[in-house]
């Protein structure tokens, strides 16, 4: 009898949720609808881009990207290069943290020093302190100025300072590592109302906020009220609560889905282009890639379009080099490889295969059907390639840059969130740089990244760089591939809002109707 | 008797156990490459914090030594620290955990209402059309795989009927005071019926989904032994004096036959814990499995060890208990 009051209790509830209007029909609210939950909301410890994400909805850096990836001012009003190892900011004034506290250079100065102290996290060292490079230092000018102390040149610092949030000294120190990482007091348009892990955030337009940088149009405050960030991992249900108007925005979008949400009448696709490089690394220390004719074939040998058009649903930027268009520093002029099959096999022919060569293509699980697909064009024009499809770990290993490299070519990717060349350039194609699996080698390189590492210059810097990419393309140490967008689906309602290529929400200007 | 019977089960547990740690611990061992390098992968690691991250992780010192840390460590129940999480992994677990007992005992409480009944009408009726309809049904539940039956239930009463929401374990707007962590009690203790609605309409499709295949498991069972026991003397006797149809199947019949049944849901409940990752997954479910499978992905092996010990560890347990809860069930059965 108890049981059965308990079935109609429980069946009875249940209809009262479903009696209820959804908490989203309300004009201001937004809802997300997200792959992973932040780790944390320290923004000092972490090294998670989806967590960098969500914090900086809450958080502000000193510089931010525009929506064309430009580097703008955020906290600071400008910054100013005082000799190659000194770098000097100037706050903006007017800044208040989510506490009501005004933001100051003392703050500024313990949010560095603390990502750069080892073990001031409770005892650990902030994960993001190798994002600040050759940064000695942050010392305090005067009441509005920060001096940043490098102990080598390095240019590319204001790019790197988008990686690092503010936060304030009073309430860090008072909450301590525990606290910093459940708690906020940011300085962003939007503060906490609730974290249920695992489950989703609870955000409300910040009163205070300072309205954000001026160089990012339509500065000010918030558009809506309340932001609900629910964690959804798996990608059909994120995208089945879009189609059933249960969020606003869904982030990583799988490409098969385009189709669904392009259909429904009350959502769209919105694609913005990544950060991230593909590119099959060619083993340059051996035969037969060590001859630049074989490399170049090979470029010619691949329809990068058809595979674009074929597997990536279209949603990808096809490359000439190793560099995204949005860029710091990127080459408009670079040549291009076209798909020509005849040109790749008389190339082969010129370099001593006449008919043609074999070799091997590694790539881990997810790229295995990519890999499949370059490897029938490839084999198309005499390169004819077989697929060994391992481990991520056994292939990393293969290719290590200190191992033995003896594999051919590499199905590999290279992630530049910062779009300085600094970040993939010289890790990816200087001789020895940690990630030259390719094993490639130019003194003229090197010595250009050296230059351009630096050069404080931007305008100088810019044009070593695209010296550089002209002779890494005429070299093809790689097959140049694409730059694959990030895709999102969005709710009819939604206004203002468009995706960043830094992956940050950037939810200021978000309205929905 | 009973006593020394049942300490001689417990100490068997403890080989098992210790097996279970060492497979747990040569995990880390076992997979190619250097886990260091891995878990940086993708994030344009330097060598100096490759380095940084084998000291963290114990990996520049001798197997041996790592063993006999882990395992001290294990026995306080710690597991080091949650690299992605920069927290305490059993820190990390405990907050998940609530969720995923939760749901599972929903799963749970939904496959014994439907498997039971089911299971009855089906033995009483046999050949008829109900257990036709039964049996074909409980095949249904085994062969549908999870993630795809949720998906389905998903699209069926979210996206299309709107009935029930999409994802999650309660809604902003509803969350009950967290006194224990476990929603539905927590509404109940706070006498909020909106919360209740609101936690038991995120609870239905994911408890069915996951409790659709030991439901059907447990309705053969049922069904099977309910068949045996009413082809017993007892039962023709019972009849025979005269009582009621009911009173013999609830009273004679049932009670006998649920053993089996109540042993297999026994062991039955420890497999909820593996469907639990994709059940999760699918209703970003905030529990563990969910954190698991996250952690997998982003091979998070500190917290991944201690998950899957924690499972090994309820796993043996639970059958333990079946075991004890067979014997005790059934008189007959002797330790």
């Amino acid at each position: 009898m108890r049981l059965k009051h308990a079935i109609i209790a429980a069946v009875a509830a249940a209809g009262l949720h479903c009696a209820m209007p959804p908490i989203g029909a309300q004009a201001a609210e937004l809802r997300i609808g997200f792959t992973l939950d932040p780790l944390t909301l320290d923004p000092a410890n972490h090294r998670s881009r989806e967590t960098e994400s969500v914090l900086r909805t809450m958080y502000n850096g000193l510089v931010a990207h525009d929506p064309a990836m430009k580097l703008v001012p955020e906290l600071v009003e400008s910054w100013q290069w005082i000799d190659p190892r000194t770098m000097e900011v100037t706050l903006r004034s007017g800044v208040k943290f989510h506490s009501g506290a005004p933001m100051t250079a003392d703050d500024i100065v313990y949010t560095f020093t603390r990502l750069l102290t080892d073990g001031a996290l409770g005892g650990q060292t902030s994960p993001r302190k190798s994002l600040l490079g050759p940064t000695k230092a942050v010392v305090k000018v005067d009441d509005r100025s920060v001096r940043f102390e490098l102990s080598e040149p390095w240019p590319v610092l204001p790019a790197m300072l988008t990686f690092q949030e503010v936060v304030s000294k009073s309430f860090a120190e008072k909450a301590g590592a525990a606290g910093m990482a459940t708690q906020e007091d940011g300085t962003g348009p939007f503060r906490l109302v609730q974290w249920r892990r695992g489950d989703s955030l609870v955000l409300e337009r910040f009163p205070g906020y300072f309205g954000g940088a001026p160089a990012i149009p339509v500065a000010g405050k918030a558009c809506t009220d309340r932001v609900i960030i629910k964690i959804i991992p798996e990608n059909a249900s994120r995208v089945a609560a879009l189609l059933a108007g249960d969020v606003d925005i869904i982030n990583e979008l799988p490409a098969h889905d385009i189709r669904n949400v392009e259909a429904n009448p009350n959502t769209r696709v919105m694609a913005v282009n990544g950060t991230r490089t593909f590119f099959v690394a060619l083993n340059n220390n051996r035969a037969p890639f060590n001859d630049v004719r074989v490399r170049q074939a090979a470029n010619h040998a691949l329809n990068r379009k058809l595979i674009i058009a074929k597997l990536l649903n279209g949603r990808a930027e096809p490359l000439n080099g190793v560099m995204s268009p949005a860029a710091f520093g990127f080459n408009p002029d670079l040549p291009t490889y076209g798909y020509d099959v005849n040109r790749a096999k008389a190339l082969l022919a010129e370099a001593g295969h006449p008919n043609g060569i074999d070799v091997t293509l590694d790539a881990d699980g997810p790229q295995k059907d990519m890999a499949e697909a370059i490897a029938a064009l490839l084999t198309q024009a005499g390169i004819r390639t077989k697929v060994a499809v391992g481990d991520g770990s056994q292939v990393r290993d293969k290719w290590a840059v200190n191992g033995k490299r003896e594999g051919d070519m590499w199905i590999t990717s290279w992630g530049n969130g910062s779009l300085d060349p600094t970040d993939i350039f010289e890790p990816t194609l200087a001789t020895g740089g940690r990630g030259n699996s390719a094993g490639y080698s130019n003194k003229q390189v090197d010595a250009l990244l050296a230059e351009g590492g630096r050069e404080t210059d931007t305008a100088k810097r810019a044009a070593i760089y695209r010296t550089a990419q002209a002779i890494v393309t005429k070299e093809a140490p790689w097959i140049f591939l694409w730059l694959p967008q990030d895709l999102y689906g969005v709710s009819a309602r939604l206004s203002g809002w468009s995706p960043a290529a830094s992956g940050w929400l950037n939810l200021r200007d978000a309205c929905v109707q | 008797m009973r006593s020394v019977a049942l300490l001689q089960r417990l100490l068997h547990l403890v080989p098992v156990l210790f097996g279970v740690t060492v497979i747990v611990f040569l995990m880390m061992s076992l997979t190619p490459g250097d886990p260091a390098e891995i878990m940086l992968a993708n994030q344009n690691a330097t060598p100096e914090q490759v380095a940084s991250l084998r000291h963290d992780m114990g990996l520049d010192r001798s197997l041996p030594t790592r063993f006999v840390t882990f395992v001290g460590h294990a026995v306080q129940g710690e597991f080091g620290l949650s690299l992605f999480h920069r927290r305490p992994v059993a820190a990390v677990i405990a907050e998940r955990l609530p969720a995923t007992i939760e749901l599972s005992a929903a799963a749970l409480l939904f496959a014994l209402f439907m498997a039971i009944p089911l299971g009855v009408v089906a033995a009483v009726h046999r050949g008829g059309i109900l257990d036709r309809l039964a049996t074909v049904g409980s095949l249904f539940g085994v062969s549908l795989p999870g993630f795809w039956f949720g998906i389905l239930l998903l699209l069926a009463f979210a996206v299309n009927l709107r009935l029930l929401p999409v994802s999650g374990a309660i809604d902003f707007a509803h969350q009950p005071p967290g006194l224990t962590g476990f929603l539905v009690i927590d509404s109940v203790l706070a006498g909020r019926m909106d919360s209740l609605g609101n936690a038991l309409a995120h609870l239905l499709l994911p408890a069915i989904t996951l409790g659709l295949p030991m439901a059907a498991i447990l309705m053969r069972v049922t069904r099977a032994s309910m068949l045996e026991v009413l082809r017993q003397d007892y039962i023709t006797f019972a009849e025979a004096k005269g009582l009621g149809r009911t009173r013999i199947l609830a009273l004679h019949a049932l009670k006998n036959a649920l053993l089996p049944t109540v042993t297999v849901a026994a062991i039955e409940t420890g497999s909820l814990l593996g469907g639990n990752m994709v059940v999760e997954t699918v209703f970003g479910w905030p529990g563990l499995g969910r954190l698991v499978v996250e952690s997998i992905f982003v091979r998070n092996y500190p917290l991944v060890q201690a998950a899957v010990l924690l499972y090994a560890v309820t796993y043996v347990l639970v059958n333990f208990v079946a075991d004890m809860l067979y014997t005790v069930l059934n008189p007959r059965v002797r330790m």
